[in-house]
């Protein structure tokens, strides 16, 4: 699977294909202040997708760890949680630059901005945590609890409190469901390229977190910890 | 008729002008991934040789 070529493979032509067929794509045109910025959907968004999944593979090897006890699974937890961090950041970054445009200032203090921040710090503080162990079994230890946590910190952050309150970001009062995911609100000609975006900069990350993992495995095996 | 007459004109322009010169951005931002993903191939394959 580290190794496996046809879903590197994939991964390129879903996203030559988000990045040439996203721009060229008919959007609606639902207001004068939208405009063509709503192909950031193709881009924006699927940051956070990534970010959730890669976050959740993260976490999988972490109870796997607690379970086994393998250092190899530390070392597949600790990938992955760095690439959906940068995919994170990514979103964080790309919410700001648009909402200067769309909102009128990059941070206006919105529900989902504040709690998306909140979620990432909380997970900046398991790097934290890695880097300030020097022991490596009580490193991977005590990191896999604290992935877990930070985990379930995602909900509240990122799915619940912003849903709770008046939000100029969609999923917000006032605009029901997922913004993601909810069918009715996206037109269909979005959707053709909405979801191919979103396999391919997972795939993406995913690739990105193998080649850390390789180098990672090498490095154990050249200290002989494997 | 003016007005018409320019529009006309721009769009003879090629395809990298049209639209709003959307095609051009959507060019540049290719070639952006095609480097980012030759880049990232190369470091795959260097990691296949040194495990080999």
């Amino acid at each position: 699977m580290l190794r496996a070529k046809w879903w590197k493979v994939l991964s390129f032509v879903l996203l030559l294909y988000t990045c040439t067929y996203g721009f060229l794509v008919k959007v609606p045109k639902l207001d004068d202040r939208m405009k063509e910025s709503i192909r950031n959907f193709f881009f924006h968004v699927p940051m956070w997708f990534g970010m959730m999944i890669l976050l959740f593979v993260s976490l999988v090897y972490a109870v796997k760890y607690l379970r086994s006890g393998n250092l190899v699974h530390d070392v597949y937890s600790f990938a992955y949680a760095s690439m959906g961090l940068v995919f994170g950041t990514l979103g964080i970054i790309t919410g700001a630059f648009w909402a200067n445009y769309q909102w009128g200032s990059p941070w206006v203090g919105d529900p989902k901005q504040n709690g998306a921040a909140i979620a990432l710090l909380i997970y900046f503080a398991y790097f934290v945590l890695r880097g300030s162990l020097l022991d490596i079994e009580k490193r991977a230890r005590l990191s896999a609890v604290y992935n877990i946590f930070s985990f379930f910190m995602l909900f509240p952050t990122l799915w619940i409190l912003p849903r709770l309150t008046e939000s100029l970001h969609p999923g917000g009062q006032g605009s029901e469901g997922n913004p993601g995911i909810n069918g009715k609100d996206m037109s269909a000609t979005m959707r053709t390229v909405f979801y191919p975006a979103v396999i391919g900069w997972t795939l993406l990350g995913v690739w990105i977190s193998t080649l850390r993992i390789r180098i990672q495995l090498l490095q154990l095996k050249k200290d002989g910890l494997l | 008729m003016i007005n018409l007459l320019q529009t006309q004109v721009a769009n003879n322009e090629g395809i990298m002008v049209q639209n709003g010169k959307i095609y051009l951005v959507m060019s540049i931002v290719s070639i952006i991934l095609i480097g980012l993903f030759i880049y990232v191939a190369s470091i795959d394959k260097k990691l296949s040789q040194l495990e080999k």
